[in-house]
């Protein structure tokens, strides 16, 4: 019987080590720890909970269940697969990870139960396409700003109170410090955090961009700038907005318990789409704001209607 | 080359990754990038959930300018060339071709998502994510 390296062993090398080499043994992962410390003594932070290694990937794929991906990927509670960390460094391949779904669905479910899981798996891949054939250029504006504001009225740094989770609102501190801790955020955290940095604080997507790819275990230029400037609008039609009512469906309501602006009247996400088209952007040149991430237009209620919905 | 060492990269820590595959058991090395590390302000649990993938892999770890690392290794095993896999980001390119100034270095291709080339007649519209996926998505669903 094959047994698993110890956790943190190291396969062993067919040649000898050699002077310059690091270490690939360690009593611990706090021994790792040091170790980096001591060799990166610039990199901020610890480790996080997300171990990285084939074997940490394997579990995970193993976990992964499509038909209930599709229906509640969006809720940060959902059945999501939190293999892009393994994905963005080649420890799965998307090649590797489609033909899994695909013995799943097989095996119960059928095509249809995974067409939002592989979908998702082609927004990796397009990405990846895009960034092969823009290179650096993935760092500029792929489109003129859709929000009615010239690009020199967006500050150039995030500001200090937004990378240390000191805004005061507990949903965008509570991302903030999920992503400096563990190096991951839910996609629909991404999207509120972007947007909240982008819109609200009227910041450069590039410095948010920076910011996550410091802290994402999956960052990397492609998914991540491109996501950012689809929220910011400067790769899709119109700008990505969220409000306290999508924010609370999506999150079960838990961030909104016992955050002082929620209480205190001074939540600055409570306002309809309306409302926050009008404060958030220049109306009279601005496109109809986006409220849906994942492409779909939302539905307009019409408010001769809304009474029959 | 008859006696290559594989570079391996951050975008192929994997079995899938093609240099591993073609030559099982050849030296193979992977360097952390002071540089960019520097430059990008990466945090510790990104270097430590690389170091974890790569325990877990036949390869020598070292940090540095890695064309100089790279080559260093090669000259160490007595290396006649280089072989590693195609990585997307553009850093990439400036490193292969500064060890290519010493060493020959082979570049190969990983199995893709979707048999669709990335440039040229028959790439797909890469404008939105929705011309993408109807050229893509009958050929990913080809081998279900």
């Amino acid at each position: 019987m094959v047994s698993p390296p110890p956790a943190l062993g190291g396969v062993p090398l067919p040649w000898a080590e050699a002077d310059g080499d690091l270490p690939r043994r360690f009593s611990s992962r706090d021994a790792l720890e040091t170790e980096l410390r001591r060799r990166f003594p610039e990199a901020s932070g610890g480790l996080s909970p997300i171990r990285g290694g084939r074997l940490a990937a394997e579990q995970r794929l193993a976990a992964v269940q499509p038909a209930r991906y599709g229906r509640s990927r969006n809720f940060l509670d959902g059945a999501v697969t939190r293999l892009s960390p393994y994905i963005r460094h080649g420890v799965l391949s998307l090649a590797e990870v489609r033909d899994v779904v695909f013995q799943t669905l097989r095996a119960g479910g059928g095509r249809e139960a995974g067409e939002k899981l592989i979908n998702e798996l082609g927004w990796r891949d397009f990405w990846q396409r895009l960034w092969r054939r823009l290179g650096d250029a993935i760092w500029d504006d792929q489109e003129p700003l859709k929000t009615g504001h010239s690009p020199a009225s967006y500050a150039a740094e995030l500001p200090a109170a937004i990378a240390t989770a000191g805004t005061g609102l507990a949903c965008i501190d509570a991302f903030a410090g999920e992503l400096v801790q563990t190096g991951w955020l839910h996609n629909h955290a991404r999207m509120w955090l972007a947007a909240y940095v982008v819109h609200w604080r009227r910041v450069r997507w590039q410095a948010g961009a920076r910011w996550f790819l410091q802290h994402l275990l999956d960052g990397d230029p492609a998914s991540n700038n491109l996501s950012w400037q689809w929220v910011a609008s400067s790769f899709s039609h119109k700008p990505y907005v969220f409000n306290r009512a999508n924010l609370e469906r999506y999150s079960g309501g838990r961030l909104c318990h016992g955050c002082d602006a929620a209480a205190s009247g001074s939540c600055p996400f409570d306002a309809s789409y309306e409302a926050l088209q009008q404060q958030l952007f220049a109306s009279a040149t601005a496109e109809p704001v986006r409220s849906s991430w994942n492409g779909r237009p939302r539905r307009r209620t019409n408010p001769a209607s809304a009474r029959h919905p | 080359m008859h006696q290559p060492v594989l570079w391996i990269h951050g975008e192929a820590l994997g079995p899938a990754n093609p240099a591993l595959q073609a030559h099982p058991g050849r030296p193979a090395v992977f360097v952390f990038d002071e540089a960019l590390i520097r430059q990008q302000a990466i945090s510790l649990k990104r270097l430590a959930f690389l170091y974890e993938c790569l325990l877990e892999l036949p390869v020598a770890i070292r940090q540095g300018d890695v064309a100089e690392q790279v080559l260093a290794f090669a000259r160490e095993h007595r290396a006649d060339g280089v072989i590693t896999s195609a990585a997307v980001d553009p850093r990439f390119e400036t490193i292969r071709s500064a060890i290519a100034r010493d060493l020959p270095v082979e570049v190969q291709e990983p199995k893709p998502f979707v048999p669709l080339p990335f440039e040229g007649q028959g790439a797909p519209d890469l404008r939105r994510f929705s011309r993408y996926w109807r050229q893509a998505e009958p050929l990913v669903w080809q081998s279900y």
